[in-house]
């Protein structure tokens, strides 16, 4: 977000603020703060507002922007209203404060944020003092909130009182020199803080900041607290903020209940279609761990009532047999509501898993560690929260469990139930094979192609591809490195690289295309290219460069052929959609011809930038 | 170091305040949108910019932003 946006562009907001990292959100909030609710309202009259009326000690004005980008990330319009300086107990005790008016006028979620720092303990100790001073300020303390909040109770008609935990600072602990009674101290404000949690119910949640602080936060700033007046720095306000936001996710009826995750690099590590069922990482090896982690929090999240399923783009018959038999996993098919093994796009197979599920798509939670794939989803299902994961597999939980997705207020017992159910109504479809429109995605991603001689740095790495790639791989014929190199220096053939870029990044190279001439036939003799990029484009954009260089070099035809194997079903119809016929075909495989009479159909969103090396082949 | 051009940008791109150079000798509550909170953003933003610190005390009474300007780059 680069402005102000304008109210009649708020729908787009929570998407733009979907593609932010955590450091640009306060800029982003600072200006959504000064975007006014009843302008937007005017504008989107069907949008969600949740009314916060901030009251706490100290300057909280930093809350404004934090909650108004942490609500804006839901979708949520965050209708703000801040107390005067310092008047909490005042607001909270007079059932005619102006804090009751106004959560009495909010036509839907209510908040009350009580926002409390140590300063409200600091404030009014003695000089000299003890630690049985602080445990005496601290227990008067408590009590007066838990006070305050039984009239908050029965004032505040369905609105929600959001208290805190108070962040303990050295500043205070350091003070004391008596070992026992620095511990004492410790221990009463553990108290406080104990009971604050032991409030929690159901019109007062409270927010525990230990976690927060636990994650590198800062607390305090001195000099804003002694000169400004604002005790909680703006890091800790944000991360506050977000939990607020979670808060009002749920109740605007928001809450998320299916889990969707991606396989490959995402619950296993590597590509299960080039790595086969022994290849994959997991429960051995520092990724494989990494990966286990991740498997133990899921399960953890499904024996809470949310719904795993899994979408993957690989052959369902593998994916089956690593869940079913594979002993390092963790999960297992049991665990998953669904699984959707097939080369469809993703958001077709959410979209169905919704209808098989009889939920809606924004009650799903779709987690990936491709930006293809997350672009795409966020695009075609903008309802779905969408989990950026990483290459790096130990982050995964933390990105996960980021934004509580899955938080209620109180977990019931159907719930708990969830899971079963809907396993024993155990409709797993999937497995269905087409391919539907993409075009809109694709030529958004401005894909890039370059296809030229492989260099010989990159020889190895087509030596790999043809012995790992399983599925995209015409003839499966395995290269060794020495014998990659060989083909390249053989003046009759030529060995292609495929390396590809879209707006997420270089993807490197991704494949490969082996040709041969003989005489006036040019000879594809193996095209292979990775899973992780196929059916975008680059294949059918690849074979035509290659049939207009066919073509421009005097060929009077092209010859390919396909060599079925258990893995490569799904590419062998791949030569005959491009316009070859079939000179032969059995079960072991087909050769096909291309007579090179019509042009290859054109890839438009692809742009592909083709050297074929010379004229020979 | 911060340039006055660098400062203003950072005024608009990152405090959201719609100011140009001619508001920087304003008062500062005739400045538009102006909010006391924006001084502590500015003071924290400065210090990250700048990687030195700023003297909040003085900051906080500086009548216009050209003054937290001045603080902000004086050696």
């Amino acid at each position: 977000m680069s402005g102000l946006p304008p109210p009649e562009e708020w729908p787009s907001v929570r998407g733009l603020l979907a593609e932010l990292p955590d450091e640009a959100l306060p800029r982003a909030g600072r200006f959504l703060a000064r975007l006014d609710p009843a302008e937007v309202l005017a504008a989107h009259p069907a949008t969600p507002l949740v009314s916060l009326y901030v009251t706490g000690h100290g300057t909280l004005a930093a809350l404004r922007p934090a909650l108004a980008v942490e609500l804006a990330r839901h979708g949520l319009l965050a209708g703000i209203t801040l107390a005067d300086f310092d008047a909490w107990v005042r607001d909270l005790a007079d059932p005619a404060s102006d804090l009751y008016t106004t959560l009495g006028e909010a036509g839907g979620p209510a908040f009350a944020l009580a926002v409390l720092g140590p300063e409200i303990v600091a404030a009014e100790l003695p000089l000299p003092w003890r630690a049985d001073d602080a445990a005496r300020v601290l227990d008067t303390k408590i009590a007066l909130i838990e006070k305050l909040a039984e009239t908050f109770a029965s004032t505040a008609n369905g609105a929600t009182l959001v208290l805190n935990t108070l962040p303990l600072p050295r500043e205070l602990t350091a003070q004391l020199l008596d070992r026992r009674e620095r511990a004492a101290l410790g221990a009463a404000w553990r108290e406080a803080n104990t009971r604050l949690l032991r409030l929690d119910r159901p019109e007062v949640a409270v927010v525990d900041l230990d976690p927060l602080l636990a994650e590198g936060v800062r607390a305090r700033d001195p000099r804003q607290s002694v000169y400004a007046k604002a005790h909680l720095t703006d890091d800790l306000l944000a991360a506050y903020a977000r939990e607020v936001g979670h808060l009002a996710r749920q109740a605007a009826g928001q809450g998320k209940k299916v889990l969707v995750l991606d396989l490959d690099e995402t619950v296993w590590g590597g590509v299960l279609g080039e790595v086969g069922p022994e290849g994959v990482e997991v429960a051995e090896g520092y990724r494989g761990e990494a990966f286990t982690r991740f498997q133990r929090v899921v399960r953890q999240l499904g024996s809470q009532g949310v719904l795993v399923a899994a979408v993957s783009k690989n052959d369902p018959e593998p994916v089956a047999g690593v869940l079913r038999d594979h002993p390092g996993m963790t999960l297992r098919e049991g665990d998953f509501v669904q699984v959707r093994a097939n080369w469809r796009p993703k958001h077709d197979n959410l979209a169905e898993l919704a209808g098989d599920l009889n939920l809606g798509a924004d009650s799903f939670v779709f987690a990936d560690d491709s930006p293809f794939e997350r672009g795409l989803v966020r695009r075609e299902l903008p309802g779905v929260a969408v989990v950026d994961l990483s290459d790096e597999p130990a982050l995964h939980v933390t990105a996960l469990l980021r934004d509580g997705w899955f938080d209620v207020p109180r977990l019931t017992s159907d719930d708990l139930a969830r899971p079963a159910r809907y396993r024993e109504e155990g409709a797993r479809r999937g497995f269905l094979e087409s391919f539907d429109s993409l075009e809109g995605y694709l030529a958004e991603l401005g894909t890039e192609v370059r296809l030229a001689p492989a260099a010989p740095a990159q020889l190895d790495r087509v030596s790999q591809l043809t012995l790992r790639t399983n599925q995209f791989n015409l003839t499966t014929c395995r290269l060794s490195p020495a014998e990659v190199r060989d083909l390249a220096g053989d003046p009759d053939a030529r060995v292609l690289a495929i390396a590809s870029a879209d707006r997420f990044g270089e993807h490197g190279l991704v494949g490969a295309v082996l040709l041969r001439r003989d005489g006036a036939v040019l000879r594809v003799e193996n095209f292979l290219l990775s899973c992780r990029v196929f059916a975008r484009g680059i294949e059918q954009a690849v074979l035509g460069a290659v049939l207009e260089h066919a073509r421009g070099s005097a060929a009077r035809e092209v010859r390919a052929a396909y060599r079925r194997t258990a893995k490569n079903g799904r590419v062998a119809g791949f030569y005959p959609e491009a316009g070859f016929t079939t000179v032969h075909a059995d079960e072991a495989g087909a050769e096909f011809r291309h007579d090179l009479t019509r042009p290859p159909e054109p890839v438009p969103h692809i742009r592909l930038s083709a050297d074929f090396g010379g004229h020979q082949p | 170091m911060i340039s006055v051009e660098e400062y203003v940008t950072l005024l608009r791109d990152e405090l959201a305040l719609p100011v140009t150079e001619d508001d920087l000798g304003r008062s500062l509550d005739t400045v538009d949108a102006w909010d006391s909170v924006h001084l502590l953003t500015l003071c924290t933003l400065l210090e990250r910019q700048t990687g030195r610190p700023l003297p909040f005390a003085r900051v906080l009474e500086a009548p216009s932003l050209a003054a937290v300007y001045e603080l902000a780059t004086a050696s």
